[in-house]
């Protein structure tokens, strides 16, 4: 990239925008308020090829690079950051098939997830693996020609309404494999359930919840990538992840700052518009100053993705950088909103608890920071 | 048969704002897009082509920067994009325009049925359709909220102020269709990807055999000012079954009711 989007990507933008605005956006609140999964922005998701953009087209995907999935991620949590994290995990899992699929698995797992007809969950926390994500206690054995798996996951997004659940277990009792593996876990397979479901403080739409695995048995073929190299796999998915969530954030941040500059024109003290009041005018500047370094970094990360080169540090930074500049936004715009900000009545309260998730969710601000403290101290 | 939608590249209305100090017009950060209605007359070509089978070639005369609306023009559905370019069209004469794309269509040949929006977001000066149809010897049916094509027999509905009109004309025809006719689809991200592979072809009036004499406008634009609506600022207090009487005989003296 160079400082201007492409053509196309400003095509992409405009059009997923439009999309955004007409059909997810207005189901937003009350998705927020009903706890619904939105099936039907999904499934409008799918028809717009917004369930595997970076997937190859071969695989059902769009096949496009990942500063469009940065953008399209944007725009769609611009409208409803349910919406958009639902895509986000959905898109770790393609990204897992694509990265280590076989032939065989891609053909029957990524083909379905990039299409949209089927959506994937991501199945990698437990609890006492989130940020020490090596901890994995979950355990698989092989017996024959299956495998026999044990544990319990938590927080995992797309927790039931996900067909497809790739998850990372340790395999104990196979010699000389250090680190966890990947499988695949169909819905439906003996031994696998979903346990409970988190009453967040945000993202209500979005299903999170448990992954209980007992005595669960899955194919020998369900092994994804190599033996010991699941978390491995996770990590690479996750980098793309971060410019995802990263994305999300901007999407966000976006929706504050507009909040924000709608009430400030039109709520008036002492005789004018709160927003020729230097005050709520800076606060306005602030936003969009940071909203603006925010989306550099994200597109900066993706497109180093799409050139091929070394991307983990920038999307671990813009992961990091995004997240606390939308929590930040989000609560600007409230401030600005003043009491009403503190009410239902406005989008500015739902912004704020849809903003935190950022700073957490797919590794805390602090793992990005330990992350990127590696690259930078060596 | 080869259908041909018009359109125009226009700035976003939304995003136009006006300079508080001399009411002028800053457009200098307005998005550009397809002209509203313009979208509806793609759609409607696309749709022919969908059920009966044809191509669909979408065309536009414009300033350089018109070029970029080609890959969402094709991205819409359209088979082929043609652009003509010429900066002398900034804020045209519509007369030009048509003669400009009058040229462009017989340039094209073989063509069946030209579709154009009733008028551009812009101006909205609703000029090019009608004029297109004169320059090209055609039969031209306005405000076009329904089509039905039999052969070449094109059912129309039009909309008027007072009522529908069902016309039925042989093609070759100029239809200008409304707003109501199609809900232009939202092109998915396949199809913008897309778009980039599909022909696009840009024109310049030399091509066209059109020398600078001929699109010398009749028009001339004195200026372009935000209109601003001053608020009569009344307030009727008091008892509301009064009140109301008062507004009500305030807005029968202002001729509102």
């Amino acid at each position: 990239m160079g400082f201007l989007l492409k053509e196309e990507h400003e095509l992409m933008r405009k059009t997923v925008r439009e999309f955004a605005e007409k059909e997810i956006a207005p189901r937003a609140k009350e998705v927020d308020e009903t706890h619904e999964f939105p099936w039907d922005n999904i499934k409008r998701c799918a028809e717009m090829n917004l369930m595997g953009i970076t997937t190859p087209e071969e695989y059902g995907g769009a096949g496009s690079d990942m500063l469009s999935r940065a953008i399209a991620m944007e725009e769609i949590s611009r409208a409803s950051a349910t919406v958009g994290i639902i895509i986000g995990a959905h898109g770790l899992v393609c990204d897992c098939f694509e990265y280590a699929g076989t032939e065989e698995q891609k053909q029957k797992y990524l083909v379905p997830l990039a299409k949209g007809e089927k959506l994937g969950a991501f199945g990698l926390t437990e609890p006492n693996a989130g940020s020490d994500a090596g901890n994995q206690q979950t355990t698989a054995v092989r017996d024959g020609d299956y495998w026999v798996i044990n544990g319990t996951k938590c927080f995992i997004t797309n927790c039931g309404p996900a067909e497809i659940y790739v998850v990372i277990a340790k395999t104990p009792e196979e010699p000389d494999v250090k680190g966890p593996s990947a499988f695949i876990v169909e819905k439906g397979t003996p031994g696998f359930s979903i346990g409970k479901l988190e009453e967040k403080m945000g993202l209500h739409g979005s299903a999170t919840g448990e992954l209980i695995f007992n005595d669960c048995r899955v194919p020998a073929a369900n092994l994804l990538g190599k033996l010991g190299r699941g978390l491995a796999l996770a990590l690479q998915a996750l980098d793309r992840g971060r410019i995802c969530v990263a994305s999300m954030a901007n999407g966000i941040a976006q929706a504050s700052l507009e909040a924000a500059v709608e009430f400030a024109k039109q709520r008036k003290t002492f005789g004018k518009p709160i927003a020729a009041h230097q005050a709520i005018s800076f606060y306005l500047a602030e936003m969009a100053t940071k909203l603006e370094a925010a989306r550099c970094l994200t597109y900066r990360a993706a497109s180093l993705n799409d050139a091929g080169l070394p991307f983990g540090k920038e999307a671990a930074m813009a992961k990091y950088y995004c997240a606390e500049v939308a929590v930040w936004c989000a609560d600007k715009c409230i401030q600005i909103h003043g009491g009403y900000g503190y009410t239902k009545n406005f989008p500015a309260e739902r912004y704020l608890r849809e903003a935190k998730l950022c700073e957490i969710g797919e590794g805390t601000s602090e793992i990005q920071k330990l992350v990127i403290s590696r690259f930078v101290v060596g | 048969m080869r259908i041909i939608a018009c359109y125009k590249y226009v700035l976003d209305e939304q995003d136009l704002k006006i300079n508080p100090e001399n009411k002028t017009l800053a457009t200098d950060r307005a998005a550009w897009k397809i002209s509203d209605y313009d979208r509806n007359a793609i759609e409607e070509a696309v749709r022919i082509k969908e059920q009966l089978g044809a191509t669909v070639v979408a065309l536009t005369a414009g300033p350089a920067q018109a070029k970029a609306s080609l890959k969402d023009a094709l991205a819409r559905g359209s088979d082929e994009g043609i652009f003509i370019q010429e900066d002398a069209l900034r804020g045209a004469d519509p007369a030009v325009t048509a003669r400009i794309l009058a040229r462009a269509i017989e340039k094209i040949g073989d063509c069946d049925l030209v579709f154009c929006g009733e008028g551009a977001s812009d101006d909205y000066a609703q000029q090019v359709g009608p004029r297109l149809a004169v320059l090209l010897g055609w039969p031209v049916v306005t405000y076009v909220n329904r089509t039905q094509l039999e052969g070449s027999l094109l059912k129309a509905e039009r909309k008027l102020d007072n009522g529908m009109e069902l016309v039925e004309i042989e093609l070759p025809t100029v239809v200008t269709v409304t707003g109501d006719i199609n809900v232009p689809r939202i092109p998915s991200l396949k199809q913008i990807m897309s778009a980039g592979k599909k022909p696009m072809q840009t024109w310049t009036l030399a091509d066209l055999g059109i020398t600078p004499d001929q699109i010398v406008s009749n028009l001339r634009n004195e200026s372009v000012k935000g209109a601003v609506v001053e608020r009569k600022r009344q307030i009727f207090k008091g008892d509301p079954v009064e009140t109301v009487s008062q507004v009500v005989a305030a807005l029968i003296k202002e001729g509102t009711i």
